[in-house]
């Protein structure tokens, strides 16, 4: 068979595999009503909006990157300020190749799951082909889900960057975006097959569940390094500022080895003649050395994901762990709780939920130790801590849709049990509050000896409480109702997107009021303020609590 | 006093669209009955079975189990039912333990009892080495030995069972067998099963009911049901290829086949 047979091989399973991801039908959701035809077309679609809006994102961040490189020609002051061209440009391009890199890897790690969880190259194991074909269509179907990030990164980045800076410098720039692609690929598989073993088969129990969370924070890397970058670039710079001082150092020569600034180099070089620092037969060395080496890492990276992805695809999740005679005592818990427990235990082997609950605690975290590491007193470190808890509370408003969306497994199960929408909406709800008070009591913890007054800032957490449990339960009550009328899990997070979207707009106007509210009133002092943010969360949680809670509505 | 009837479907109807998977269909299972559920595939076993458990709306038609409404009392109902599903859709990221937590939970079951009889669950059916795995790397087999002992923990009034020797080995299978004798000895609790093997059904059910193509044909215990098709010594297999007027598809279908 040839490569046109694996061409059309993968265009079959990626057909079942776009219908796994969209309906999660293998993990116990109803098929949806309709001729099979038109689902397998809709999931298609829908699977292409996916990578469009990925899509869309990284070719924003080239047109952003290529913008300021642009501007900064003629606004020197405003967008580079003392740093040399030369430097500036290789460090923006840098951090656009560093963001490409994290981009396309979390976009992996958020697709990978479903791809090897969904069977579809099992399924064409069993059949009449040869190995090579099999090989084939296994490394093309893996492309496919990067197809369009991927094309993005290489051809907007080449042709963005060659319009500000040069025709020269838009060709330099290939290569980075080359190995940017090719090491995402990998990473992202290394990454889904480490889950695939040491999450998703990971035994129950305690010391497993803290290593299962633990992997779970690594799995959110990628993310904060978007995160980080922003946050962290004036530092940066300022550290390009200084090498650029110093003319060829060591430090230079080892900035010029590590990726992806060699690549960012390039181009830099190819505009401005020089990388914004003195450049010696050694800086050049470890420059075209680098570059070459990474180059043929990220081909070996390729060559190694196309060989590599039907093997891994065969890997049964299984413990490493041989098995081991259990306690078979059972700890049953109120209805409320076990919902709570049941959708953390679902979320320390599911990245995509685990990401939720842990986004907003690690926000707090590092928006905590930037409190932490301000001067004690000051303004800046009163408005980082109020702005951690304000992000918390309203990241909470998309926790509802999401934990809904966990009724969504085993739905054909879970909804012949005798539980109330009021017990299910309960424990999520509670799930919620929870989250918020957990990223909150961190903020509190490190903020307490930096922050302008201890009391006024737990007394904003507690106000901000009622309308976080509000809009949860907002939220909720409209996601239930719709499911009971329509006797079908209304969404997950890829089927009904527009709709969890959709719920999330009232949720998040009901957590933004009170926040709106103090920060309007507390020209009076805060005390006031607290009590304007106080009274309209209560008023908004008595409102909410009848819509959703009510027998017969819920 | 006579015991409460576990299971009535009067005039149960099931659509999908404009399609008919279950028309007008009237059964009872009554107090101490096991009755079985017979037809071929999509004859609409499992659309009845999910609107007993409130999994599918009816069209039409009641559902009554011990007496209450599954249309107005559904959770109710499904408190007193313990269902086994066709396909072991489960929790994946759960271990065994886990769910079973889970629906002790949901059930209401205390610790005691609950872990009593999970031991006893579990140990019969030799699942120990398996109750901190995830359900992902389960065999079907053990995930369908999950949702038994599921279903079975509540020890529920009424037992619903979607094909439930699927996958299981020969040695479950005989414990099931067995175990579903015992648990409607008492006389006051039902179970509707559904099968496609005629052996298990003939060795098991009290009554059987025939369904094809959402109607029922026939219904009765294995002797009413020969004498319906004048059989004197059919096997329930010809029995159920007489009633569904398959029995000379079958041939057909077999000689078209010639020999393999």
């Amino acid at each position: 068979m040839s490569w046109r047979d694996a061409r059309r091989l993968s265009d079959v399973a990626f057909s079942e595999l776009s219908l796994q991801a969209i309906y999660a039908i293998r993990q116990g959701n109803l098929v949806p009503a309709g001729p099979p035809r038109r689902l397998v077309a809709r999931a298609r679609t829908r699977v292409l909006q996916s990578k469009a809006i990925v899509s869309f994102v990284l070719g924003l961040l080239a047109f952003g990157v290529a913008f300021a490189l642009r501007q900064s020609r003629f606004e020197r002051a405003v967008f580079a300020g003392p740093v040399p061209p030369g430097i500036f440009d290789a460090g923006l391009l840098t951090g656009l190749l560093s963001l490409d890199v994290a981009f396309l890897w979390w976009t992996g790690m958020q697709v990978l799951p479903t791809f090897l969880s969904s069977g579809v190259l099992p399924v064409l194991e069993a059949l009449p082909i040869d190995d090579r074909t099999l090989g084939r269509t296994a490394g093309l179907l893996y492309l496919r889900l990067f197809d369009l990030p991927a094309l993005t990164v290489l051809v907007a980045t080449p042709l963005l960057v060659g319009l500000a800076l040069g025709p020269w410098a838009g060709v330099a720039v290939l290569p980075g975006a080359l190995a940017a692609v090719g090491f995402a690929l990998a990473l992202s598989l290394v990454t889904g097959r480490f889950f695939v073993r040491r999450v998703q088969g990971a035994r129950g129990g305690g010391g497993s569940t803290v290593v299962r969370w633990s992997y779970l924070v690594l799995w959110l890397v990628p993310a904060f390094a978007m995160f980080a970058f922003v946050t962290a670039a004036g530092a940066f710079f300022d550290f390009l500022g200084n090498v650029a001082t110093q003319g060829p150092s060591v430090t230079g020569h080892l900035l010029l080895a590590a990726f992806p600034f060699s690549f960012a180099a390039l181009p830099a070089i190819a505009a401005n003649g020089t990388p914004g620092f003195g450049l010696d037969p050694v800086g050049w060395l470890f420059l075209v050395a680098a570059s070459a080496g990474y180059l043929l890492l990220a081909a070996w990276s390729v060559l190694w994901v196309v060989a590599s992805v039907r093997r891994v695809s065969l890997v049964p999740p299984a413990t490493a762990r041989p098995p081991a005679r259990a306690r078979l005592d059972l700890a049953p818990q109120p209805a409320m709780v076990a919902v709570l427990t049941k959708d953390l235990r679902i979320a320390s082997r599911t990245p995509g939920f685990a990401f939720l609950i842990l986004l907003p605690i690690l926000d707090a975290l590092v928006l905590g130790l930037w409190t932490y590491a301000s001067a004690p007193n000051s303004a800046v470190a009163s408005g980082l801590a109020l702005a951690a808890v304000t992000i918390a509370a309203l990241l909470a408003t998309f926790f509802g849709p999401a934990f809904f969306a966990i009724e969504v497994l085993a739905y054909s199960y879970g909804r012949t049990l005798p539980l109330s929408d009021r017990s299910l909406l309960a424990g999520k709800v509670l799930l919620v509050a929870l989250m918020y008070l957990v990223a909150s009591g961190i903020v509190l913890g490190l903020a307490l000896a930096r922050v302008f007054d201890p009391a006024v800032f737990a007394l904003f957490v507690a106000a901000e409480l009622p309308a976080v449990v509000a809009a949860s339960l907002l939220e909720l009550g409209i996601l239930f109702r719709r499911a009971r009328t329509r006797g079908l899990p209304v969404t997950n997070l890829y089927a009904g997107a527009w709709y969890a979207i959709f719920v999330s707009v009232p949720g998040l106007l009901v957590a933004a009021a009170p926040l709106v509210a103090f920060q309007t009133a507390r020209a009076e002092g805060s005390y006031v303020g607290l009590a304007v943010m106080g009274a309209i969360a209560l008023g908004e949680l008595a409102f909410a609590a009848p819509f959703a809670l009510r027998r017969g509505g819920s | 006093m006579a015991a409460a009837v576990p299971l009535r479907l009067d005039e149960l109807t099931v659509r999908y669209g404009e399609r008919v998977a279950v028309d007008r269909l009237s059964i009872r299972v009554g107090p101490g009955e096991i009755y079985g559920l017979l037809g071929s595939n999509g004859a609409g076993k499992t659309s009845t079975i999910k609107s007993v458990v409130g999994l599918v709306r009816p069209a039409g038609g009641r559902v009554e189990v011990f007496g209450h409404d599954a249309g107005t009392d559904g959770l109710w109902v499904k408190a007193a039912v313990g269902y086994v599903p066709e396909t072991s859709l489960l929790y994946d990221a759960l271990t065994p333990r886990e769910f079973l937590e889970f629906v002790a939970s949901v059930r209401r079951l205390d610790r005691a009892l609950a872990s009593e009889r999970t031991r006893s669950y579990v140990t019969a059916f030799r699942l120990e080495e398996e109750f901190d795995e995830p359900i992902l790397t389960l065999s079907n087999g053990t995930r369908q030995k999950v949702l038994l002992i599921a279903a079975l923990l509540h020890q529920p009034p009424l037992l619903v069972l979607d094909e439930p020797l699927n996958s299981l080995d020969p040695r479950s299978v005989r414990i099931m067998k067995d175990l579903l004798v015992r648990y409607v000895a008492g006389g006051e609790r039902g179970i509707l099963f559904s099968t496609h093997t005629m052996e298990v059904a003939e060795q098991l059910c009290h009554r059987v009911g025939i369904l094809d193509r959402g109607v029922l044909r026939g219904e009765g215990s294995l002797g009413a049901l020969r004498e319906k098709v004048a059989a004197g010594d059919a096997t329930l297999e010809e029995v159920f290829l007489r009633l569904t007027e398959e029995g000379e598809g079958v041939r057909a279908a077999v000689d078209s086949l010639g020999a393999p």
